[in-house]
Order: structure tokens, then C-alpha cells, then sequence
């Protein structure tokens, strides 16, 4: 992002996060799961996108970052409750990727769908600290004191959240470190013959990872109110790999619109289906259209809905190839 | 006696998770893809099944008609998905089988709703006993066919022209395309193959547990058994299935008792939940840190 781009984004965010203030309580949840949605997209494809690193647990390091926030929010530590739910996924995401060390692409994927499977065991095992299957009520989040109680006011906290992780993410993707990431991404061997040191690059893309994760799932721990185990299961993870498809590997306003289609989709088709008083068929509906169209989008327009974008802005604002050349 | 039954109970069930990790290893090695969408395949296979019978087919009909059907599906799933996909990059390919899942079970929960459905009896009720220990003829019968099934199938791999060609597609496709062998039908082959054992995996698997969404499952408790038998090694998977089918019966039957009566004596946890369902899969991470390429996989070398 050029200077001009940063200054852009920040207004638009700016502008959202204080209009949101003037949404209905069901626009303010539209806004805000999509915006928390977009965090961990973002987030997953600086480790996918970026890093070329497969994982299958991010729905498991959502739910890490709920639960701590969760515990620690209900104990009383107000915003650093939301800190701390990154640092704990930060933690567990580093653990994750320590197999990453000796493994690569294929297996490191199947090691990450264990670790998932294993989370997911220990959210329903670990009743101290998750209540077990019935699940962990969560307080509101306290903000130096001051309660949110408001969905409007959640929307604009996500707001600001995300605006602060995507140009975090885009300064990161420019720095030496980002640089790295891309080549560990493109070739391993390469990466090692420049000097790179792949293990702690690729550790560095799980930590950061991990902790923007961390904070999506804060935020979802405290705006749903409640973490479960049943909401942080593999289909989770399942969703946040199509978010990043469908938006586009490797491009970070992908990942935005890859959210809001992926989160909006079955609201759109639920609404659709009100009328029928048929919930598992329109279950049923929703999940069909899901899977139809990450079929569709990986055969047709495999670099995402940003690609498409970007080439059909290219369609109407440039005529003629005349007219580039001359400008350049 | 009780470790005799259970060993007897996880070699049954195991036997099945082989029949599944097969179909899935068979995949990978032609076409280097991992199939994510075989949980379906054994899914709609045991619906399939269920419907025909419900229609009034005799049991074996049905059976068969069910497993061819799941063949074709697997043979239009790597015609129409997977070929458009050739150049793809792994994740994307690994999605789109996630994506065949989501759609396979989103059209069987709108077909057959979301209960569980009790199968049709295909073999008949009651138990036999051999020695003191009591087997129903289902674990029996359904652990016997599927280690026949497995076995006869690693022999066609191994012994018959057409398992010769796919071992060549699956070795060295150039190699294959120039001593005339088609590669690309070798794969639809493999495929079909692969669809219709996870057809007749899920099928079984209904007779044992009851018909359910929840049968998909089977296809991700078959990841921890092709890493410990090496993603490149047929009968790796099939010893690597009937291992993690009696450790499963073990730590249900010996190890969670023994451990729930060790913390309820010392601590105040009452219970440690299902532990057979992660057992599997804390094996996997130990397999992937110590010998990645599994017990009988071989190690691959990669080219610069």
C-alpha cells in the first residue's frame, strides 16, 4: 500500500467504525462477524497465503483465544483480556508449528488437522479452565472500565481492529521478515541457499499468526457471549480455508471479501428460506451452496474473487492497450 | 477373556478403517491428491444401500448396486473436479475434496434428514462363541469380508495386468505415457476404485454404529492410519487400519477405565471423555516427528 492507499483505508475505517454507531442491532452483528471474520482470514493468510504453510486448526486457535479471553475477561482484566487471548494462541499456534520443522506441505497439514482434533478433545476435557461441553458463559468485555454492552459498539471495536491488523500485515509483508516468508512460501531450498533461516521464519509466521487469530476469537468469545466446543470444530477451520480461496491466496483484501461472502452467504440463503419453515432444509441449502461454490470458484477463478475484481476494474477503466503503453 | 474381545472388536473395526485408508493411499500415489471427500464416498455409499433396500432389493443387490454407483461418482468427481485442476497448487486441491464433503453431506441430510437411521439387516442377527468370547455376527461378519476385500484387492494391485498399470501410472507417469499406457484413465480408475471400497467401508461401518451424518467422520480417522502405514504403502494402510482399530478398542475398553479410576481416586475429575477418538491421532504427530514417512512408507527425494 502506497501512503495515499494507507490514508484511504484509514478514513474509510474510521468513517465505518462511527457509523456503525447509527446501524440496527442486526446490521451492527452483520458488521461486526464480518469484520472478526476478516481478522482471521487475514491472519490464516499470512500463514497460508504468504508462508505456504497448510493449517487445519485455526478454528481450534480461535477457540483457544475465546476461552482465555473468556477466563480472563470474567476475571476482571479488562482489555488485556483481549491481549491475552492472543498471547495464548500465540503460544499454542508456535506449539503447533514446531512439527513444521521437519515437515512440510502435505504432512504438516495432516499434523495440523491432529492438533485440531486434539484441541478440540481438550476444550470438551479440560472443565477447569472450559466448563466442558456446556461451555464457558463470557462477561462483557470491560474497556478501562467502561462496559460494552452495545453490538454497535462491538462493530466499531472490530472496525478498528481489523484496520489496525491489515496495515500491521501489509508493513509486516514489506519488511525483510515478510520478504522471507514469501520465499520459504515459493521454494525451501531456495530459501535455505539465501541464507534464510526457514525454521525461524516459518516459526515467526506462526507466532504472528497465532496471535492475530487469538484476538479474532477474544472478539468472538466476547461478542457471542459463550465459547463451546462444538463452535471451534473442524468445519470452522474448514470455513476460514474457504474465506481465503474464494477471496484469493496471498491477497489481503481477498481475504476481506472472502469473509464478508463466506459469513453473508448463509444469512443471505436464510433469509431466502424464512419463508419455508423447513430449518434442515435450508441447513441443507446453505451447505449445498457452500460446497458447490468452492468447487466452482477453485475450477473457474482459482486466485479468488480479488483476481476477478481487479481484472474487470482493469476491463472497464483501460480501453486500450495504446493508451498504457503511452502512459508509461 | 475382556482383552481378547476387544482385540477381536478392534480388528473388526480396523479391518473397516483399512478398506477407507486404502481407497485414499490408492489416490495419492497415482495422482499425488488427498482425497478429503472419501468420508463422503462411504457416507452416501451406506445411504445409497439403505434406499435400495428400503425399495425392496435384497440386501447383496442393493450392496452392489450402491458400490458401483460410488465408483461412477468417484470416476465424475476426478473427470469434472479434478482434472480442471492439473496445475493447482495443493491447498486448493485439498479444498476442493473439503468441498465435495460439504456438498455429499449437505445432500444427504436434505434426502435423509439429520436422525439416525437403523440399517437394514444385512447379515444375519445373533452371536456366536468361540471359546468363551461373544461375537454378533455383524462385527464378525463385517471384520471378515473387509480383510478378504482388502486382501483381494492388494492381490489385484499386485498381480493382475491392470494392478501392473497402475503401478506404473503411479511410479512414473512419463514413463507410463511412453510404453503406451493411459495415464489419466489409470487415474479415473484409481479413483473409481477408491470410491466404490469407501462405499462398501461405509456400508459396513452402517451395519456395526447405525446410519448417521456422523459416518463422514470416518474419512478424517483414516489420516492418522495412512501416516502411521506411509502415504505411499497399500498394505502399510491395511496393517496401519486393523493396529489403530484394536489400539481404539483397547483405550476405550482398558486404558480410560484404568485412568478415570486413577484421577477420580486422586483428583476431583470425574471423567476424561471419549480418548479413543485422539488416540489415533496423538500416534500421528509422535509418527510424523520420529519417521515422517511411516512404517512403511518410503522416503521421498526431491529433485532441485
Amino acid at each position: 500500500m502506497r501512503g495515499r492507499d494507507v490514508l484511504i483505508v484509514i478514513l474509510v475505517a474510521l468513517i465505518c467504525a462511527a457509523g456503525s454507531f447509527a446501524l440496527s442491532r442486526f446490521m451492527a452483528f452483520l458488521v461486526y462477524s464480518v469484520a472478526i471474520a476478516a481478522i482471521g482470514a487475514l491472519a490464516l493468510n499470512l500463514l497460508i497465503g504468504y508462508c505456504g504453510q497448510i493449517s487445519f486448526s485455526q478454528g481450534a486457535l480461535l477457540g483457544v483465544g475465546a476461552y482465555a479471553a473468556g477466563n480472563l475477561g470474567n476475571a476482571g482484566f479488562d482489555i488485556f483480556a483481549v491481549l491475552g487471548g492472543g498471547i495464548a494462541a500465540a503460544a499454542i499456534s508456535a506449539l503447533i508449528g514446531l512439527p513444521a520443522m521437519r515437515l512440510r506441505g502435505l504432512y504438516f497439514a495432516i499434523a495440523t488437522l491432529a492438533a485440531q482434533a486434539i484441541l478440540e478433545y481438550l476444550f470438551k476435557t479440560v472443565e477447569p479452565i472450559t466448563k466442558g461441553i456446556s461451555g464457558l458463559t463470557i462477561s462483557p468485555l470491560t474497556l478501562f472500565g467502561v462496559r460494552i454492552g452495545s453490538d454497535q459498539a462491538y462493530a466499531s471495536i472490530a472496525i478498528i481492529v481489523l484496520l489496525l491488523t491489515w496495515l500491521f500485515l501489509s508493513w509486516l509483508i514489506r519488511t525483510n521478515l515478510g520478504r522471507a516468508f514469501l520465499v520459504v512460501r515459493e521454494s525451501e531450498l531456495v530459501a535455505k541457499g539465501m541464507g534464510i533461516n526457514v525454521g525461524r521464519t516459518k516459526m515467526w509466521a506462526f507466532v504472528i499468526s497465532g496471535f492475530i487469530v487469538g484476538i479474532a476469537g477474544a472478539l468472538i468469545g466476547f461478542t457471542s457471549r459463550l465459547a463451546n466446543p462444538e463452535a471451534f470444530a473442524l468445519h470452522l477451520s474448514i470455513d476460514y480455508i474457504a474465506m481465503i480461496i474464494v477471496g484469493g491466496l496471498g491477497s489481503w483484501i481477498g481475504s476481506l471479501i472472502g469473509a464478508a461472502f463466506v459469513v453473508l452467504l448463509p444469512e443471505a440463503i436464510e433469509r431466502l428460506g424464512e419463508g419455508l419453515h423447513m430449518a434442515d432444509l435450508v441447513f441443507a441449502m446453505r451447505e449445498m451452496a457452500f460446497g458447490l461454490l468452492i468447487i466452482v470458484f477453485l475450477i473457474f477463478e482459482p486466485r479468488g474473487l480479488a483476481a476477478l475484481g481487479r481484472s474487470l476494474v482493469q476491463r472497464f477503466t483501460r480501453p486500450s492497450k495504446v493508451g498504457e503503453k503511452l502512459a508509461t | 477373556m475382556y482383552l481378547v474381545q476387544l482385540l477381536s472388536a478392534g480388528i473388526a473395526t480396523g479391518s473397516i478403517y483399512a478398506l477407507i485408508a486404502i481407497g485414499i493411499v490408492l489416490i495419492y500415489k497415482c495422482s499425488g491428491v488427498v482425497n478429503f471427500a472419501q468420508g463422503a464416498y462411504a457416507m452416501f455409499g451406506a445411504y445409497v444401500t439403505y434406499a435400495l433396500s428400503k425399495l425392496g432389493l435384497p440386501a447383496v443387490v442393493a450392496v452392489l448396486v450402491s458400490v458401483v454407483t460410488m465408483a461412477a461418482l468417484g470416476v465424475a468427481t476426478e473427470k469434472f473436479v479434478l482434472r480442471p485442476m492439473l496445475r493447482a497448487p495443493v491447498v486448493a486441491v485439498m479444498m476442493a475434496t473439503l468441498g465435495i464433503l460439504i456438498f455429499a453431506k449437505a445432500i444427504c441430510l436434505a434426502i435423509w434428514g439429520p436422525d439416525q437411521i437403523a440399517f437394514p439387516k444385512i447379515f444375519p442377527e445373533g452371536s456366536i462363541e468361540v471359546g468363551g468370547i461373544f461375537m454378533t455376527y455383524n462385527y464378525v461378519a463385517a471384520g471378515i469380508l473387509s480383510a478378504i476385500l482388502c486382501a483381494a484387492f492388494l492381490g489385484f494391485y499386485q498381480f493382475t495386468s491392470l494392478g501392473l498399470m497402475q503401478r506404473c501410472a503411479a511410479n512414473n507417469s512419463k514413463a507410463a505415457l511412453a510404453i503406451g499406457i493411459h495415464v489419466s484413465n489409470q487415474i479415473s480408475i484409481a479413483w473409481g476404485m477408491s470410491a466404490a471400497l469407501a462405499g462398501l467401508g461405509g456400508t459396513l461401518l452402517a451395519t456395526l454404529n447405525g446410519l448417521s451424518l456422523g459416518l463422514e467422520t470416518i474419512g478424517l480417522v483414516a489420516f492418522p492410519v495412512i501416516v502411521l502405514g506411509g502415504l505411499t504403502s497399500l498394505g502399510g494402510a491395511f496393517i496401519a487400519g486393523i493396529l489403530l482399530g484394536v489400539l481404539e478398542a483397547l483405550t476405550d475398553g482398558l486404558l480410560t477405565p484404568a485412568l478415570e479410576e486413577f484421577l477420580r481416586a486422586y483428583t476431583n475429575i470425574y471423567s476424561i471423555g471419549a480418548l479413543q477418538q485422539v488416540v489415533p491421532y496423538a500416534l500421528l504427530v509422535l509418527m510424523l516427528l520420529v519417521r515422517p514417512q511411516g512404517i512403511f512408507g518410503q522416503r521421498g527425494t526431491e529433485r532441485i
